[in-house]
């Protein structure tokens, strides 16, 4: 099969999957519809201001949109931040990156940036400040140049610790009656958020694949090392800081609108590589479309587990990227150790 | 009182073809279709006053913590106050929600709006504001009535515990929200107010904001001479008394005047408040209830 009719085949299939998810997340949720309303709902054969239509349309469907915008987003800064350090085990949160982008809202939310498609704009814009500085510190604390697969972790390590520090200062001053709300966006958590928010979202997350996505064939250069990409007629620096802002902008994103959700940027490339193989061109868009199949079924699993009470999506993406990334580590990339 | 309850009267007006508009606690008009039928609380406070008025057949949803009187335990439950199901909560089809600016989330309130079910917001920061939440309430309800008896006979407890406690001294109380860390009420908030009805003076008094985190050290310094711990429902078990007792400098531990009270009461701004409250004075002055 030539490339271009596997990427094809690739996405096609990828994409029905994800289809078939978040259809299937629709028909489930606390409110107990029976598969019958949600369809009538679908169909539009029942009234716009009926329950069915409400739950099925402005509350499942746009939190589906959400959840799968984002662990899209998250899956591609993963693969994205593994080619720019030449690491397999990088990624947002175990950079500290998502830290940063956290760090970054949590100061926004304490000048009073909120609601409303302005202030989700002020926020994205904090978190991609904070995501910024946290990879730089990365980069620095890790010795620019060529960074070992152990410091890199260990700086990310140093660096999300900071950062998880400076939020509690921050916290610490937050009025009491808002605590709860900060600690639950701090949990990573998918919401039903208001249309042109959920514009906003599509477009900063479409900004920073388009960062990425043109320059997945140089990033399969750059795993050949620095000098040789360059010697191929790759523009190395110009292509590293292309890819770190596109990797920072789809992390800060998501930090900004559901909260730091760790390892999707870990699992999904991962289990991308597993079956499809290194080529960048392959995994990049299939991360975004994988992405956002494997954060839909975690947040479905987040919404229904507990009902009518939900647990955090970032609490279900932590308990299976914790065990994963050991599992990488005992196993895959033990001579990289 | 009688004023308040005109207040909140004045407050329900029709407006022409549609249906009613009420003014909530932080000033927000909420446009409802009718008086409301279905109401779903996000308050446990707010759910033990609509019991108390007798209003419970327009409940239609409350929170997990929702927990008094027994019978809101068997009213259908949306989650908790922090996340609770959109769905859920539309599935209940109400025509009123009320959440409070202390402990909802803005996005909750938010989210609801865009759905279009009408949000009341309520806020109690002095016991003049439980008055008014219940007159509230009453109106909202159709129970006016029930909500001036309500009120009336709380008051009148209230003068009691006052009376009861004006011969007395005035001690230093420390009031322990929770004690690690150390959070006590400053001076916005409810419980400062009471402390003060029940006779004593909350050595927190003056902090910042309503719910502040104190030095430990600090509390030691100024030498309590009663230190009350609030236990949170049952959930946190048992009061850790052993980490106070080694404090013995300080009056309140030399003369054994360390005291459990229910955080429960105290800390909701339901009728049962005055309960806290009488529990409070006891504590305080258990001369003057002999």
């Amino acid at each position: 099969m030539s490339p271009g009719a596997r990427l094809v085949a690739v996405l096609g299939v990828l994409a029905l999957v994800l289809l078939l998810v978040g259809a299937a997340a629709l028909f489930v949720g606390s409110a107990a519809l029976s598969p019958g309303a949600v369809l009538a709902a679908l169909t539009g054969r029942t009234g716009a201001r009926s329950i069915e239509s409400v739950v099925t349309l402005s509350i499942r469907l746009p939190r589906i949109a959400v959840a799968a915008l984002a662990g899209g987003a998250l899956a591609v800064a993963g693969v994205a931040f593994q080619a720019l350090t030449r690491n397999p085990l990088a990624e947002p949160s175990v950079l500290g990156v998502s830290g940063g982008a956290a760090f970054g809202v949590v100061i926004g939310q304490s000048v009073g940036l909120g609601f409303g498609v302005l202030g989700a704009a002020g926020l994205t814009a904090f978190a991609f400040a904070g995501a910024v500085v946290a990879a730089g510190a990365v980069y620095l604390v890790a010795g620019a140049g060529r960074l070992s697969v152990q410091t890199l972790l260990l700086a990310g390590v140093i660096v999300g610790l900071f950062f998880a520090s400076a939020i509690t200062v921050v916290i610490s001053f937050v009025d009491v009656n808002r605590l709860g709300g900060v600690i639950h966006w701090l949990l990573g958590n998918l919401a039903t958020i208001p249309p042109a928010s959920l514009g906003l979202f599509a477009l900063t997350a479409a900004a920073g694949l388009a960062l990425v996505l043109p320059h997945a064939r140089e990033l399969n250069l750059l795993a050949l090392g620095e000098e040789a990409a360059q010697q191929l007629g790759v523009d190395a620096e110009r292509l590293k800081l292309q890819i770190f802002a596109g990797a920072a902008l789809l992390t800060a994103s998501v930090v900004a609108f559901a909260g730091p959700i760790g390892f999707v940027g870990l699992i999904v490339p991962h289990a991308l590589r597993l079956l499809l193989g290194p080529d960048n061109r392959l995994l990049v868009p299939a991360a975004f479309v994988g992405g956002g199949i494997f954060l839909l079924a975690a947040d479905t699993v987040a919404r229904s587990i507990v009902a009518p009470a939900e647990l955090s999506v970032g609490v279900i993406t932590s308990f299976c990227g914790a065990p994963f990334f050991v599992w990488l580590l005992r196993t895959r990339y033990r001579a990289l150790l | 009182m009688i004023r308040t309850l005109a207040v909140a009267g004045l407050l329900l007006v029709a407006s022409p073809g549609h249906g009613l508009g009420v003014r909530d606690m932080i000033g927000r008009d909420v446009a409802l279709a009718g008086p409301p039928a279905r109401i779903v609380s996000l308050v446990p406070s707010v759910t033990e006053i609509v019991f108390a008025l007798g209003a419970e057949d327009r409940l239609v949803g409350v929170t997990d913590f929702c927990d008094y009187p027994p019978a809101a335990r068997r009213k259908p439950r949306v989650g908790g106050m922090l996340a609770p199901s959109l769905e859920v909560i539309t599935s209940l089809r109400p025509d009123l929600v009320v959440a409070t600016t202390e402990g909802s989330r803005e996005e909750t309130v938010a989210q609801l709006q865009r759905l279009g079910i009408p949000v009341y917001l309520v806020a109690a920061h002095r016991l003049a504001d439980v008055w008014d939440v219940i007159a509230r309430l009453g109106a909202l309800t159709g129970r006016e009535a029930a909500a001036g008896h309500l009120v009336a006979g709380l008051r009148a407890r209230v003068r009691a515990v006052e009376q009861a406690v004006a011969a007395g001294s005035r001690p230093r109380v420390l009031y322990v929200l929770w004690p690690e860390p150390l959070i006590v009420p400053g001076r916005e908030s409810l419980v400062t107010e009471l402390i003060g009805i029940a006779g004593g003076r909350s050595i927190s008094a003056s902090e910042g904001t309503d719910y502040p985190r104190f030095a430990l050290e600090a509390a030691v310094a100024r030498a309590p001479e009663v230190i009350l711990l609030a236990n949170h429902s049952a959930s946190t078990g048992g009061i850790d008394r052993e980490r106070w007792r080694g404090l013995t400098s300080v009056p309140a531990i030399r003369d054994g005047r360390l005291h459990a009270v229910n955080g429960d009461l105290l800390h909701r701004y339901g009728p049962r408040i005055v309960d806290g409250l009488e529990q409070l004075a006891r504590a305080i002055h258990p001369e003057a209830f002999r």
